[in-house]
């Protein structure tokens, strides 16, 4: 991996005033962000919150409604073909041709970026032996394991040196060893000047990678900083970023009123 | 288990292949599914999704069906039009070597789902034992091709009990219609079991690409013999009757050893004069052909039990030596993933045979015929083109959900219909160079008649492209789609294709000037193709 993606002051993803509809339902509502080189930017919600709508709409694969979005200064709307040149995206689940081996789908990914032979060789070497891809290299996509799957997906979406990752939930169904592989490397993209934006509902994970973070609820980003950040723009500082979710999208009554119920439904049986 | 209750549960696990079968392998839902990603609105979507599939499997069975008894009843259509030279026995045979080509192919479209284990992965977590987990995977199987066999023993066995009036010709033609079925699912079965096998296999062995190229082939000589049966008495041996009766030459008694024709003498041993020798040959050969039934039904239920279990096809796994990739640009890249995909599925793979299918078809067309007459060219050529167009709808099938993944690539539509419109038109090629190769061993009415195949390379192509691009806006809009929708594509495709031959006729018909026929086919043609090219380049 040698190429450096620059260290400029213009933001690689750039998302203004954006909303997004699908017939009466709002899943987007004037989102506004901006990943910088060099950072990592965590979308943070919970399941529906919008998180993979907004990289769906970044990616040019959904139209937005109203707003604009930049990547590396392209619109993805008016420039789709560019703009995913300059992305690696991988999907919440791994999508992948299932009779294809991994060799097969790899070599169509490159074919399709229009990737060097020499560059793109070494690039899969390091990667595919990192993940321990040996046994499973020649093997049809269909036999793989998630965890496999998600491996295959994000060799695809580093093959071509993008400029900007798109990671949804990356981690879903990786070992230890990988995911502590894929989190050194979204800190690498980051280092040679590389924008990530990492989907995830995980506190912990988030909190690993991120170099700042946005909390989307319900289709709005209703916070957005560093972890200390938004620690301070709750009352409870010094608390996990679990806590501070929680207390952002003002649902940490409501999960305790969920817990006092499942409780007592749970033990209910027992105490008969 | 109760049985009825065992079959009530069967529908989960066949709705399960079915949801697979049309959403992933025709691969219809999955190119508009993004976006539509909300809670409740998707699982709503899903279950409104998985129903229409029902619905759609359940129409798409009942016209497979009704074909299927249509094609069974044709041999015997012509006993009643009192066709020359072609009696009972001729008819039986033809129509159980015409069912069973049938259902196998049927069958081979479904198993594809079935034989993998996630078909009854929902299943094998319910506290059910082997025997009745086997039971239900079993019924979910049936559920595939129910109406299809059923509909074509029933009309078979009705045939020969008003043609026969004998209890006993009933009851046979019964069994034998039965034991068709049995060989037909084992036929698809082991098929599709190899397929998958060699499949899941993996690595880069060339003998593997090889096997997978013989089974294609394979495939579709098996097609080839099923057309050419049914052709037989038609074109190649009006007298099959009285070959098949006679005991003139031992070669002839020997043919009631072939599986389809010994049931057809026997039942017609039953009432008329068949020599005995003849009798004896074939019913010793339905004899044997009842303990290979008995053998290939326990060999479904085994592999049926297998599958159900997990145990269907055996995952090995390749080391690989190197992690070398080799990118080879868009064009090619995506035709070497379409024919990968493609051939690697054994619902879509057969669509490669079709080159051979129609050169053989051409050779059958001809091989009675002195001259190779304008009229014979024409029919010859737009049959082979109307093949090749098959093969559009079955390499977009075979994209499937991985389409969606290519959606995130950097490619523009134009990328996607090129190469599948070029794969398509490749099969379309043998067709010329069969007709060119015949008038080399016999004379053309006409010269420039032998240009109307190449001609048709141009309309191959335009149609090939119309049809990617209406079945892509189809898919846009996320919707799953009957068998109906498919013809409706080919339709326009077999119009592109037959204009410009019109062309020619209407010409022919105006001037009596083959020169001037074929260029007005050209115009035409040519015209189609600008058509094409424009709609092609607003991609």
């Amino acid at each position: 991996m040698q190429r450096k993606f620059g260290s400029g002051s213009e933001p690689l993803i750039e998302i203004s005033a954006l909303t997004k509809q699908f017939g009466s339902v709002q899943a987007l509502s004037d989102v506004n962000l901006r990943v910088m080189p060099g950072e990592v930017y965590g979308l943070l919600g919970p399941n529906g919150a919008g998180k993979t709508t907004t990289i769906k709409t970044i990616l040019g694969l959904l139209e937005p409604t109203s707003g604009w979005i930049k990547v590396v200064g392209l619109d993805p709307a008016k420039n789709p073909i560019e703009v995913k040149s300059k992305i690696g995206y991988v999907a919440e689940n791994p999508i992948v041709y299932d009779s294809l081996s991994t060799r097969d789908f790899l070599e169509f990914v490159a074919s399709i970026r229009k990737t060097d032979k020499a560059s793109t060789n070494e690039l899969v070497a390091q990667l595919a032996s990192a993940f321990d891809m040996t046994q499973y290299f020649d093997s049809p996509i269909a036999t793989l394991s998630l965890g496999m799957k998600q491996k295959v997906a994000l060799i695809a979406s580093l093959i071509h040196q993008p400029p900007v990752l798109l990671l949804d939930e990356p981690l879903n169904g990786l070992d230890a060893k990988s995911s502590r592989i894929v989190k050194e490397l979204i800190g690498f993209h980051a280092e040679k000047g590389g924008a990530v934006l990492f989907s995830t509902h995980i506190m912990e994970v988030a909190q690993q990678v991120c170099t700042r973070i946005g909390i989307i609820y319900q289709g709005k980003v209703i916070a957005e900083g560093t972890l200390d950040e938004l620690r301070s723009k709750t009352e409870g500082s010094g608390g996990t970023l679990e806590e501070v979710f929680l207390k952002l999208t003002h649902e940490e009554s409501e999960v305790a009123d969920t817990m006092r119920m499942l409780r007592e439904a749970f033990f209910k049986n027992e105490a008969k | 288990m109760k049985l009825s209750e065992a079959w009530r549960l069967s529908k989960t696990c066949y709705r399960e292949m079915v949801y697979r079968s049309l959403a992933e392998e025709r691969g219809r839902m999955w190119w508009g599914a993004f976006g539509r990603n909300r809670q409740g609105k998707e699982s709503q979507d899903d279950l409104e999704l998985t129903n229409r599939a029902l619905r759609i499997a359940k129409f798409d069975k009942a016209i497979v069906a009704f074909f299927n008894v249509v094609v069974s009843l044709a041999p015997f259509a012509s006993l009643f039009l009192g066709s020359p030279g072609f009696g009972l026995t001729s008819a039986i045979s033809l129509s159980l070597a015409v069912t069973f080509g049938f259902t196998a192919l049927y069958a081979i479209q479904t198993l594809s789902s079935f034989m993998s284990p996630e078909s009854s992965a929902l299943m094998s977590t319910m506290p059910l034992n082997r025997d009745e987990f086997s039971l239900i995977t079993l019924f979910s199987f049936i559920r595939s091709f129910d109406y299809m066999v059923i509909g074509s023993i029933i009309s078979q066995v009705m045939l020969v009990a008003y043609l026969t009036a004998s209890p006993v010709a009933t009851l046979i033609m019964f069994a034998a219609s039965t034991v068709n079925a049995l060989f037909a699912v084992a036929v698809a079965l082991w098929f599709s079991r190899i397929f998958q096998r060699n499949m899941l296999r993996g690595g880069r062995s060339k003998a593997n690409t090889v096997l997978r190229l013989l089974f294609i082939l394979m495939w579709g000589l098996l097609l080839v013999a099923v057309g050419f049966l049914f052709s037989i008495p038609w074109y190649i041996v009006p007298n099959l009757q009285s070959t098949l009766l006679s005991a003139a030459h031992l070669w002839n008694s020997l043919l009631g050893l072939l599986y389809p024709f010994s049931t057809g003498i026997v039942i017609t041993a039953l009432v008329s004069n068949v020599t005995f020798i003849t009798l004896l040959v074939a019913s010793a050969a339905m004899v044997g052909y009842a303990f290979l039934a008995v053998f290939a039904g326990k060999w479904s239920l085994g592999m049926v039990r297998a599958v159900s279990q997990g145990a269907g096809v055996n995952i090995t796994r390749v080391t690989a030596k190197d992690f070398s990739v080799n990118p080879r640009g868009q064009l090619l890249g995506y035709v070497a993933k379409d024919l990968k995909v493609a051939s690697r599925n054994p619902a879509t793979a057969f669509f490669f045979a079709l080159p051979v299918l129609e050169t053989v078809i051409i050779i059958l067309l001809d091989s009675n015929i002195g001259t190779l007459r304008t009229a014979l060219v024409l029919s010859g050529t737009s049959l082979g083109a109307i093949f090749a167009l098959l093969l559009p709808l079955a390499l977009l099938s075979a994209e499937g959900k991985g389409l969606e993944y290519t959606k995130t690539l950097p490619i523009s539509s134009r990328r996607i219909v090129v190469p599948k419109a070029l794969v398509s038109t490749a099969t379309y090629v043998p067709v010329p160079i069969a007709l060119a190769t015949l008038s080399l061993f016999k004379p053309l009415t006409s010269p420039s008649s032998l240009f109307i195949p190449f001609l048709i390379v141009l309309p191959v192509a335009s149609a090939s492209i119309f049809e990617i691009k209406l079945f892509l806006r189809t898919a846009a809009k996320g919707k799953i789609a009957s068998v109906f929708n498919d013809v409706e594509k080919l339709t326009v495709g077999v119009v592109v294709i037959l204009v410009p031959e019109v062309a020619y006729v209407v010409g022919f018909l105006a001037t009596f000037n083959h020169a001037f026929s074929l260029l007005a086919m050209s115009a035409v043609a040519f015209a189609e193709f600008a058509v094409a090219f424009f709609v092609l380049r607003r991609s």
